[in-house]
């Protein structure tokens, strides 16, 4: 099993329509505060590693990052705790991410033996990982189902606007359902996508991160 | 879809491995297969023959042993093999040990049998060299296009017919669900626990290692078979998941389905690679193909065969019940299940209302609302009317009667009413939930002869009406 790098992986979520927030992978500190100038800080920045699964356990992430002078500290750090924690890893550069706001959604797809591709979708942190407040669907699934899907977690009031909050944009992340979908069943080598998390406003929802396993 | 009329409906079968020894299988299936009309145990040899004669003019239907090492089994001549039978085998079943079961396949498809139960074990769910020997059996059993179910299964058994074609310990009765189980042995129990209750079944399906025909090729016969009207899974790992969800969701359609996965637990899973070497797979992936293909999931033994039963006495309705109780507490109970099941109880309107009032039969301390409480000394009138008003409400979908009981409490009475209204309105339907033990049972006996259900226990009724809601 492979892990699909960046480009890739933003190529082929492109192609099924699925939209990734702004982002751009760099190799240098200067392209790097170039890119963030262009997009507005604050920022993120990634590592970004094949080599590498679970990014924010080892230091490699960091959100936040409100002018010039913070990016170009976090910039060294990042590397250095790498270089410190997994000294090994094949290090593509940085990725530099416009900041966003709004609620965590996860949304994933894994193959299973029997029924193939399996969706499952929910609302990203504490809510999945101690929860599970999860659902699941047999692809494929339309919109509608898709919808059905959020409908039955128990968090979704959280989306709807419980408690006076101004409802997220919650057709935007069925159409990333859906288009889900039609990845799972078209792209016959990949076993195992995760996007998460994806952010979803009253605007509309981006893909701020994925792992894709091949 | 496959022809699986010669398996279902047999003129004739060979029982390959059939023994003389008591408590044998090639016994059991001998005997089971004889016993349909009369019972032989006691009998002298002659008698039996001429049994078994009387047996074949009745039913039109031959039963071969077939044994080279024995001269009869249970008074029948035994033949040394499948190809010395003269006539025309519908159905082969055979129980020899595992190493000798491809020769007689073989045997089976130069006989050009028109099915064949393989029941002995010893194939894929033993390890490799079992399922060489299974491998052995499909490759013959698909060029010769002869249907075959199991290995490692109990058999069939359709009660309508007599047909017992298993090692099961007795006939059931005959009825309206049909039990498709990856177990044979609960098969076995759930025909003994029948015998007590007083639901029967159109057919019991064991498919064992479905080396040949799958879960879906029998839904698919099922769907067709005019007996069956809901169709009760016991199923521990799907083997052609897609095909599966195709047919189910087809299937669901016209005949609900009902379903106990097991194998949800990592311990369960475990404990399912040894038992039918199938898959159990994750848990939330079933339950998503369930609910996609509209299978009800129950979670028990006893929840499948409560929901099989109202499913196939009682019609399917709209979510919108009314309840009817001489207790105030379990009418209670009953709207905190319906609510945690998510079962709508419809607001009583005022013609209702008035209804109750006018009768002039109603307790002064009645509720006035669904659940309608008629007070414990509620006499079977008093019954009638709050029946009769409910069920002419236009948005109550279907009834659940409960009875408590009292020393003026008229149980059998009570029976007699519901039977009757239920005439009335055949397209709604009512579930019973008479209480207690001895003195409820003559009702409860009135209730289920004539195709009423009646639970013993408060959230029984709630899960089982359930599932009549489309």
């Amino acid at each position: 099993m492979g892990l699909l790098n960046f480009q890739e992986t933003k190529k082929l979520l492109l192609k099924y329509k699925i939209p990734v927030c702004q982002t751009q992978l760099t190799k240098s500190k200067k392209e790097a505060l170039i890119f963030a100038k262009k997009i507005g800080y604050p920022v993120v920045l990634k590592i970004s590693s094949p080599d590498i699964l679970h990014k924010s356990d080892i230091g490699g992430v960091k959100t936040g990052i409100k002018n010039k002078k913070e990016l170009k500290k976090v910039w060294d750090e990042i590397l250095n705790r790498i270089k410190k924690n997994k000294p090994r890893a094949k290090v593509d550069g940085i990725l530099v991410q416009k900041m966003e706001e709004g609620i965590e959604v996860a949304a994933g797809m894994k193959k299973d033996p029997q029924f193939g591709p399996v969706l499952m979708v929910g609302l990203g942190g504490v809510f999945i990982e101690v929860l599970k407040d999860v659902s699941f669907r047999v692809a494929p699934i339309t919109e509608k189902e898709g919808f059905e899907m959020l409908k039955t977690l128990k968090s979704f009031p959280i989306l709807s606007g419980a408690r006076k909050r101004k409802p997220a944009n919650i057709k935007s992340i069925t159409k990333i359902i859906a288009n889900l979908s039609k990845l799972s069943f078209k792209e016959k080598n990949i076993k195992e996508i995760d996007l998460n998390p994806i952010i979803v406003n009253q605007k509309g929802a981006l893909v701020v991160d994925v792992k894709t396993l091949i | 879809m496959r022809n699986l009329e010669k398996i279902f409906n047999p003129k004739s079968i060979a029982i390959i491995g059939a023994k003389p020894e008591e408590k044998s299988v090639g016994w059991g299936l001998m005997k089971n297969a004889l016993d349909s009309v009369l019972p032989l145990s006691k009998k002298t040899k002659g008698t039996v023959r001429s049994a078994h004669c009387n047996l074949l003019r009745k039913l039109k239907r031959k039963v071969y042993p077939i044994n080279p090492y024995q001269k009869e089994v249970l008074g029948v001549k035994c033949l040394p093999s499948v190809k010395s039978i003269k006539g025309l085998v519908d159905l082969a079943i055979i129980a020899v040990p595992a190493k000798i079961v491809p020769k007689v396949v073989k045997e089976c498809c130069e006989k050009k049998v028109g099915g064949i139960i393989i029941i002995s074990s010893g194939f894929a769910e033993s390890g490799k060299k079992g399922k060489v020997l299974q491998d052995e059996i499909i490759k013959m059993v698909k060029k010769a296009g002869v249907p075959l179910v199991g290995p490692n299964c109990l058999g069939i058994v359709r009660p309508s017919i007599k047909l017992n074609a298993s090692f099961a310990p007795a006939l059931p009765k005959k009825g309206e669900i049909a039990f498709l189980s990856q177990s044979g042995a609960l098969i076995d129990s759930v025909i003994d626990r029948s015998l007590i209750e007083n639901y029967g079944f159109s057919n019991l399906i064991s498919y064992g290692n479905e080396a040949d025909l799958e879960i879906s090729d029998f839904l698919e016969w099922l769907k067709k078979d005019k007996e069956t009207k809901v169709i009760a899974l016991y199923i521990e790992g799907v083997k052609n998941g897609r095909r599966f969800m195709k047919t189910a969701k087809e299937v669901s359609r016209l005949k609900p389905i009902l379903t106990l996965k097991a194998g949800k637990t990592k311990r369960g899973a475990e404990a399912v690679t040894t038992h039918t070497a199938s898959l159990a797979g994750t848990y939330e992936t079933y339950s998503a193909v369930f609910k996609q293909t509209g299978i009800i999931e129950s979670r028990t033994v006893e929840e499948l065969f409560d929901a099989s039963k109202a499913l196939s006495w009682q019609p399917r309705c709209k979510n919108g019940l009314g309840i009817v109780t001489n207790g105030g507490g379990c009418g209670v109970l009953m709207a905190d299940y319906c609510q945690e099941l998510g079962i709508k109880l419809s607001k009583l309107n005022r013609r209702t209302l008035q209804k109750l009032e006018k009768s002039k039969k109603m307790h002064p301390a009645y509720s006035k609302r669904n659940p309608l409480d008629i007070v414990g000394d509620a006499l079977a009138c008093r019954y009638q009317v709050a029946i009769e008003s409910l069920l002419e409400q236009k948005d109550i979908y279907g009834l659940l009667v409960i009875q408590t009981l009292q020393i003026m409490t008229e149980t059998e009475k009570n029976a007699k009413i519901i039977i009757e209204t239920k005439r009335k309105w055949p397209e709604k339907p009512i579930i019973c939930c008479f209480l207690g033990g001895k003195f409820a049972q003559p009702g409860i006996k009135l209730l289920e002869e004539n195709k009423i259900p009646n639970y013993p226990d408060l959230k029984r009724a709630a899960i089982s009406i359930k599932a009549l809601i489309k």
